[in-house]
């Protein structure tokens, strides 16, 4: 019975943090900028939802507006860091002050309560929990798979090569900050789409919920990187294995996190004790030639 | 008399805060189908000199034209298209976590722009033609991911796909000096089936005196920035590295 609430736990978290996991993949592994925004994004995503769901406006139109609002941060943060003129980790940060701000402005106080509200899911929980969480596995894993097939496209080879070579995709005469923009609002509207379901599930949009989600989604990503390439015995991963990597990495953080919270562990230091873990994990997941080479 | 395609008249280099300009007063003519090897010892101008020719380098004075037109008149574009660089670091030139076909998807997008959204099953097939007539087993490897190949592997790649669509003048900055030497020479026999094919007119800088003396058909030494000793076609009997040894160093 324990177990089935472990794994359950595991699975249901998992689910809201995908979309969110894999825009910090596209943005740290295929991108290769470290968009802080994101914590800014996921919030903005559950506070505009929240918002236009209490002020009565259909919950589709809300997550549309969202999503939408999700895709400007990511606008603003690559406008911010344009041409190069400010470091792309400091554009992140400060768009995120930006956003907290902004955040704040929108939702009109802290916290906005869901649990009365009609939601994209709230009739199908009504119904049960398996139908529920279903609708959002549906959600969850739609944007997923949009995202996937957008990577494997013409315009993820854009990206890719964005993030590989900029100033040779430049000589080559493709728009590189307009795809630089393109990327960053992809990756921002799947944080948007993390927050929106993350309220919907939780029953409330709070100002702070979005602390450390980047962080947290790149140790979880770095970590599947390295279980991927140790069991596949190769130093660069492909497009699909960089997403399966994403998936292993979360479900591995989710794990660890419910399992130290079930052996009574004080949630005060289940971060600190969680970022021991990553760095214990990442420090013993170093291939023996990167052993060599370090030395 | 063959026409003139790069014209450098009296060109000056020189950075702010730096005493000693880059490169003083140069003056130099290539014409078309030239094969012009430039020597001398570090920090010369050799590299400055072709930054100037690929304009990431703007002359403090004089003035380089090509076709008789200055440089600074051509579109971007198309001045990529006619002028092309390849340095020792191929990290410049190729998408290293990509394959091979995808490098070469970006390199063809550039001159035909909806070619992603054809199936790349014909592409994979010309690619592999294309890289059959060079001796190496790129042809192989379409799949690989760049960082997987060797190191004349790579440089030969990127090699072939300057060359995809041929430019006017191709500009070689010390491009096998990070090589082995059996390597090295295979990419230089490359290089000059390459030019010949192509017709490309080639201007390479190199430390190695056995290439100037076996690929150069002219020699133009620098040394502190100026032009200091030249070797024309017609004196071919120069081309050997102890007169070059003498005269360049």
């Amino acid at each position: 019975m324990m177990l089935a609430s472990l794994i359950s736990a595991i699975f249901t978290q998992s689910l809201t943090f995908l979309p969110l996991a894999l825009g910090i993949s596209i943005s740290y592994s295929l991108l290769r900028a470290t968009d802080m925004t994101l914590d800014g994004s996921f919030v903005l995503g559950a506070a505009v939802f929240a918002r236009l769901v209490t002020l009565g406006i259909s919950p589709v139109i809300a997550g549309l507006c969202a999503l939408i609002a999700g895709s400007l941060a990511g606008v603003m943060v690559s406008f911010i860091q344009r041409g190069g003129r400010v470091d792309p980790l400091l554009a992140g940060v400060l768009a995120t002050f930006i956003l907290t701000s902004g955040n704040l402005a929108l939702m009109g106080r802290p916290n906005i309560n869901l649990l009365t509200q009609h939601t994209l899911v709230s009739t199908a929980f009504a119904q049960s929990n398996l139908a529920g969480w279903s609708l959002v596995a549906l959600y969850s894993l739609s944007f997923c798979l949009i995202s996937c097939l957008l990577v494997r496209s013409r315009f993820g080879l854009m990206l890719r090569a964005l993030g590989d070579n900029p100033a040779l995709l430049k000589r080559l005469g493709t728009p590189v900050e307009t795809y630089r923009l393109l990327g960053f609002a992809l990756t921002n509207s799947l944080a948007a789409v993390s927050g929106i379901l993350t309220a919907q599930t939780v029953g409330y949009a709070d100002v702070g919920m979005g602390f450390g989600m980047t962080l947290t989604g790149i140790g979880a990503i770095i970590l599947g990187q390295q279980i991927l390439r140790a069991m596949l015995k190769r130093t660069t991963l492909r497009v699909a294995a960089e997403f399966s990597a994403c998936v292993i990495g979360v479900l591995l953080y989710f794990f660890a996190m419910n399992g130290l919270l079930r052996c009574d562990i004080n949630p005060v230091y289940l971060k600190m004790i969680l970022g021991i873990i990553l760095i214990i994990f990442l420090r013993s997941a170093v291939n023996p030639n990167q052993k060599r080479a370090q030395s | 008399m063959t026409p003139t395609l790069l014209d450098i008249h009296s060109v000056s280099l020189t950075f702010p805060g730096v005493e000693r300009p880059i490169l003083s007063n140069i003056t130099y003519a290539v014409q078309t189908g030239d094969f012009v090897i430039v020597l001398g010892s570090n920090g010369s101008g050799k590299s400055s000199l072709l930054k100037l020719i690929d304009q990431r380098y703007q002359p403090s004075s004089g003035k380089i034209n090509l076709d008789g037109k200055l440089l600074t008149s051509y579109r971007d574009k198309s001045f990529h298209c006619a002028v092309k660089t390849l340095t020792q670091n191929y990290h410049e030139s190729l998408f290293t976590s990509l394959t091979v076909l995808e490098n070469y998807l970006l390199i063809r997008q550039q001159y035909e722009p909806n070619l992603l959204a054809i199936k790349t099953q014909h592409e994979s097939e010309f690619l592999q033609t294309y890289l059959s007539q060079f001796n190496t087993n790129l042809s192989s490897k379409l799949n690989q991911i760049v960082d997987q190949l060797s190191g004349g592997e790579k440089q030969a790649l990127a090699l072939a796909l300057t060359v995809l669509y041929p430019p006017r003048i191709l500009l070689l900055d010390e491009h096998t000096s990070a090589l082995d030497p059996k390597s090295a020479e295979q990419l230089m026999s490359m290089t000059q089936q390459i030019t010949e094919k192509y017709h490309i007119t080639c201007i390479l800088t190199t430390h190695d005196l056995a290439i100037a003396e076996q690929y150069g058909n002219r020699i133009l030494a620098l040394r502190n920035g100026k032009i200091h000793h030249r070797i024309e076609n017609d004196k071919k009997q120069d081309f050997n590295q102890e007169n070059l040894l003498a005269a360049c160093y």
